[in-house]
Formats: structure tokens, C-alpha cells, sequence
């Protein structure tokens, strides 16, 4: 079943000198494993981007769920309550703890504050942190705060979850650690997962590989 | 770092809002004398002896129609500088003779100690000037050649009144070798317009000047409205300083905050909320910094005065300062908070996470 299609889009940056996503179309199917690879600039992150609702395209369509999101007037809902986005330098909130960090997405769900703090316990215990929901982000390795951001993005049971180079910044040991929380969670909750890396090894994780240059698509493979 | 900012500007507001505060009420203060409606001098107006009045003219001015009383006053200035405590350091100054029982009408109704007989070496003076002299009851002046004991310390709540000497009329005539006086205080009877009697002096002694209570009000507020003028500028400036303060560190704070601003647009916050969040942790700042500000700024205004060494001169604190202070800080702070914040908040979250 069809979960997301970009249909036509295109992304230009300073006036059209750089473009980022040429002529892009794609769909993806609900609960999949994909992984978009490319070399650095080649606009993998800006589709990511396209997909998470975090920019919009100069032309073309992003439809998510049979949502056309050019049509939304306010993309906040869409991305609280959908999407779970992970980010190569975590961007977590430096004053914050680990358990109010992932909270943060919670602030205006319908719920208790017991329930939201059991909600967050539940993810920080899921990506094994839970003796560690006190301690500010500064206080963590680089392998621990991807894992909040992590448990941040999966919060509110996004139907995607989208990370970008999410062991980019990891070694080897902690970026395997990263991984398996992230097909854990894929396979636990059934979102659709779509990683962006320039790593081969990763990428063969997934159950498709999508490979970008240029702002376009060279190459669609499926893993198994 | 952000408190510290803007406390200074804080700080800058009341510190100088405590001194114009103080300067104008310093000012007020010196005006503020008096106990008698008219006062009656030489209208030569050529100074020293020439500008004495006769002795007779008091007896005289007592006839005049609506005065209920008159009474003689004479200063006399120490002219080698060598008025002094015993023991102590030079002061030169002026000392005002009147009778004893007639003090009232320059304003001293209470007096701590007593008050001087009319035919010893004693003097009282004022709180004001004994507390820059060091001087208490029992010690003793050296005026024109002879030596005063001090009998009593008077207060008036008047700058320049609580600046003199006083000693008997006859006791300074006599060492000042004369048998006349400066000026004379004219009690008008009550109910009368001051200004019509004024007239009727000026109008039966061609020679004399008379100065009413009401045209000495007339010129404090003329004074006091410079005054006004220039602690207005004063306050402005601080304000101006204070606030390019508070908005600079609030600009800082919250564009400093943009990537923070952005990963919270990534995760679905609406731009209302990160509005509101700003704000309030804007108000949490500004009223820290306000409390932490005042302060400091009393306490800089107030060892400022002591350095400097104005004696006499106190800070005077009036709601008005803070009110002003906080009020600024307030409007600016927000302002200056929000600004930066709806202009993060409009940005595309991917334009927001690349801020460095």
C-alpha cells in the first residue's frame, strides 16, 4: 500500500544555480525499510526534507497518505503527529534532560502528565537509557543522545520516521547499537523507516536502497 | 549572561533616576523655608552696609495696616575665613541674628538643646550644618573674634535653613559694631491676599523691597521646572542606554536560540507556542534582571554619592524610578524577545536548523 509519492518535484536553491532535486518521483510503501544513499550534495537530505515536511518543493507534489501537503495551511500537525525525524547531530535541547527532551513532542497531546512521562520512560527504556533520564545531553556519549533523539522521534508513534545519517557521527560500535534500535522500533511499532546515508553497509539494511545523484534518482534497489 | 545584560540596563535607569530624584528634592528643600509671608529689604540692593536697614523700621512696619507682626534680622559674614571650631578646621560662613523669641518666623519651631539667651556667646544652628562640621551641643564657634557655644541643634527639613547659625540680634549687632539689620520678616494677619500688603509697604517706603511667600513659590517652581527639564533629559538618556541594553541582549538571546527554535518547528510545534514560550521566559528574565538591576543600581548610586562626598545630598527613592525601571524593561525586553523569535519562527525549520 502506497504511504507516500513525490510526484515531479523540484528544488532549486540560489536562483536555480544549485538543484538540489530534479524532476523527482518516487513512492513508498507503508511500513517499509528504504535507505536513500548518495554522495555528499547530491540532495538526499533535501528530499528527506521534502518528505518530512521541513521544506517544500519549488514545483512538483509531495502526497503523503493521499494528502497532497501543498494543500496544508499548517504543516506543525502533520510533522507531530506523523512524523518522527532524527537528525545526524541529534539536536537536542541542551537544557533539557533526557526524559524532558523526549517530551518535548508531547507538550500538546491530549493526555495526563503521568501518562506523558510513562510514554516517555517507555522509549527511553527502549532505547536503553532509562538510568540516564535525568542526565543533561552534555553529559552523554555522541552514541547515547542519538538514541534520546531516537526515542524523541518515535514519542508520539509516527507512521514515518525519517533519520538522516542518523551513525554519521557515531563510531562503529555505537552506530550498530543506533541501528538496531532503529529496526527494533521499525518492526515493533511499524513505521515506515527511511534513513539517509553514504554509508553501503547501512544502506543494505533496509529492504529497498534508493540511490540519488544530482538531485535525481540513478538507481532503485530492493534488498531481499 | 542575559540577566547580567539587561540588570545593567536596569541599573543604569534607577541609578540615575535615584540622583535627578535627589537633586530635585535637594533643590525643593532649599526653598523651602520660611514662617513669615513677606521679607522686607533695602531696595538700593548695593550690598554691605549701605544695603542695612534702620532699627526704627521694624516699629514701623508693625503699624502697616494687616501686619500682625514684624521682627529684625541681621547676617554677618565672616570676612578672614577664620570662623572655626576649637580645635578643628575653618569654616566660613554666615551667622543671622535674631531675637530669640521671634524664631519662628524664620521657620525654626523645635530646637534640641536651647535656645539662646539674648545676652550670652551662644549660637544654635542648624542639623545640616553641624553634621558637615561635626559639631554637637556643647562645643564652641569662633566668629568675629569671639567664642560661641553651641546651645541647641535645630532641623527644618529646609536645605538652606538647616545650613545656618543663629545668635542673638543684639549680641551680633554688637560685634558687628552696627545697630541696624539686614531685613526684616513681616507676619501679615490672617486671611489677608500677602500681596496687597507687600504693596502697601512698597507704596509707603519707596526704599524698601519686599519679597511675598508666593512669588518666592513662584520662582522654586520656575527653578524646579528647570530642573524637571533636565532630570527628564537625564531619565530619557537612561532610558535610551537601558533599553538599547535590553534589546541587544534579548536580540542576542533569542537569535542564539534559532537552531533551538528550528528542531522545535521539526518536531511539530506550532509557531503560536514557540511565541509564547519566548515569552515567557522573556518575562522570567526581565523580572530577575528588574530585581537584580534595582539592586545594583542602589547600590551604584548610592556608594556613587558617598565617593563623590556631596554631603548633605541623599538619594530619594519614589515608586516612580522602578515603576519607570521595570515598566521599560518590560515593554523592551518583550519587544526585543519577540522580534527575533516571530522572525525564527517564520523561518522554513530547515532555514532555522542551519543557523549557527
Amino acid at each position: 500500500m502506497e504511504l507516500i509519492r513525490l510526484a515531479n518535484v523540484l528544488k532549486e536553491y540560489d536562483n536555480g544555480a544549485v538543484i538540489a532535486l530534479n524532476n523527482i518521483n518516487l513512492s513508498i510503501e507503508k511500513g517499509s525499510f528504504v535507505s536513500i544513499i548518495g554522495p555528499s550534495g547530491s540532495g538526499k537530505s533535501t528530499l528527506l526534507n521534502m518528505l518530512g515536511a521541513l521544506d517544500s518543493p519549488d514545483s512538483g507534489h509531495v502526497i503523503i497518505d493521499g494528502v497532497d501537503l501543498a494543500t496544508q495551511k499548517d504543516l506543525s500537525d502533520f510533522r507531530r503527529h506523523e512524523i518522527g525525524f532524527i537528525f545526524q547531530l541529534h539536536n537536542l535541547l541542551p537544557n533539557l534532560n533526557v526524559q524532558e527532551n523526549v517530551e518535548i513532542p508531547l507538550m500538546d497531546a491530549k493526555m495526563s502528565e503521568k501518562d506523558k512521562h510513562r510514554r516517555a520512560l517507555l522509549f527511553i527504556e527502549a532505547v536503553g537509557l532509562l538510568d540516564k533520564k535525568k542526565q543533561k545531553p552534555s553529559k552523554l556519549s555522541g552514541g547515547e543522545r542519538q538514541r534520546v533523539a531516537i526515542a524523541r522521534a518515535l514519542v508520539n508513534f509516527p507512521s514515518i520516521i525519517l533519520a538522516d545519517e542518523p551513525t554519521g557521527a557515531l563510531d562503529t560500535k555505537n552506530g550498530q547499537k543506533v541501528l538496531d534500535v532503529l529496526r527494533f522500533v521499525h518492526e515493533s511499532i511499524g513505521a515506515t523507516l527511511i534513513i539517509v546515508t553514504h554509508d553501503i553497509d547501512v544502506a543494505r539494511l533496509a529492504d529497498r536502497t534508493i540511490e540519488i545523484r544530482d538531485g535525481q534518482i540513478i538507481g532503485d534497489y530492493y534488498n531481499r | 549572561m542575559s540577566i547580567i545584560g539587561i540588570a545593567i540596563g536596569i541599573a543604569t535607569i534607577v541609578a540615575l533616576g535615584l540622583i535627578t530624584a535627589g537633586m530635585e528634592d535637594s533643590v525643593q528643600s532649599t526653598f523651602n523655608e520660611g514662617g513669615a509671608e513677606i521679607t522686607v529689604t533695602n531696595a538700593t540692593n548695593l550690598g554691605g552696609a549701605s544695603a542695612l536697614l534702620n532699627s526704627s523700621l521694624i516699629g514701623d512696619l508693625k503699624n502697616v495696616t494687616n501686619v500682625s507682626d514684624a521682627v529684625g534680622q541681621l547676617s554677618a559674614r565672616e570676612s578672614n575665613q577664620s570662623f572655626m571650631r576649637s580645635g578643628g578646621s575653618n569654616f566660613a560662613t554666615t551667622v543671622y541674628g535674631i531675637n530669640a523669641s521671634k524664631l519662628n518666623l524664620v521657620g525654626i519651631s523645635k530646637v534640641n538643646g536651647s535656645i539662646y539667651n539674648e545676652d550670652s556667646f551662644e549660637v544654635i544652628m542648624g542639623s545640616r550644618y553641624a553634621d558637615l562640621n561635626n559639631l554637637s551641643v556643647g562645643d564652641n564657634l569662633s566668629f568675629l573674634g569671639h567664642d560661641f557655644k553651641i546651645v541647641g541643634i535645630y532641623e527644618t527639613g529646609s536645605m538652606m535653613m538647616d545650613n545656618g547659625v543663629y545668635t542673638s540680634l543684639t549680641k551680633l549687632q554688637n560685634i558687628s559694631d552696627t545697630d541696624k539689620v539686614s531685613s526684616i520678616l513681616v507676619k501679615t494677619s490672617e486671611g489677608v491676599n500677602d500681596t496687597i500688603v507687600s504693596q502697601n509697604i512698597k507704596d509707603k517706603y519707596g526704599n524698601l523691597s519686599t519679597l511675598t511667600s508666593e512669588e518666592r513659590s513662584s520662582m522654586l517652581n520656575e527653578v524646579i521646572s528647570i530642573l524637571d527639564a533636565a532630570s527628564l533629559a537625564i531619565s530619557g538618556l537612561a532610558i535610551i542606554v537601558g533599553a538599547i541594553g535590553v534589546v541587544n541582549t534579548m536580540v542576542m538571546t533569542v537569535y542564539e536560540r534559532t537552531k533551538e527554535i528550528g528542531v522545535l518547528k521539526s518536531i511539530g510545534w506550532k509557531s503560536r507556542k514557540i511565541l509564547k514560550m519566548i515569552l515567557g521566559e522573556t518575562l522570567v528574565i526581565t523580572t530577575l534582571s528588574g530585581i537584580i538591576g534595582s539592586a545594583f543600581g542602589i547600590l551604584v548610586a548610592e556608594v556613587g554619592v558617598k565617593l563623590i562626598g556631596t554631603k548633605g545630598f541623599s538619594l530619594v527613592y519614589t515608586p516612580r524610578t522602578f515603576i519607570l525601571a521595570f515598566g521599560i524593561t518590560f515593554i523592551v525586553g518583550i519587544i526585543g524577545g519577540l522580534y527575533p523569535a516571530y522572525k525564527a519562527s517564520k523561518l522554513a525549520p530547515t532555514e532555522a536548523l542551519r543557523y549557527e
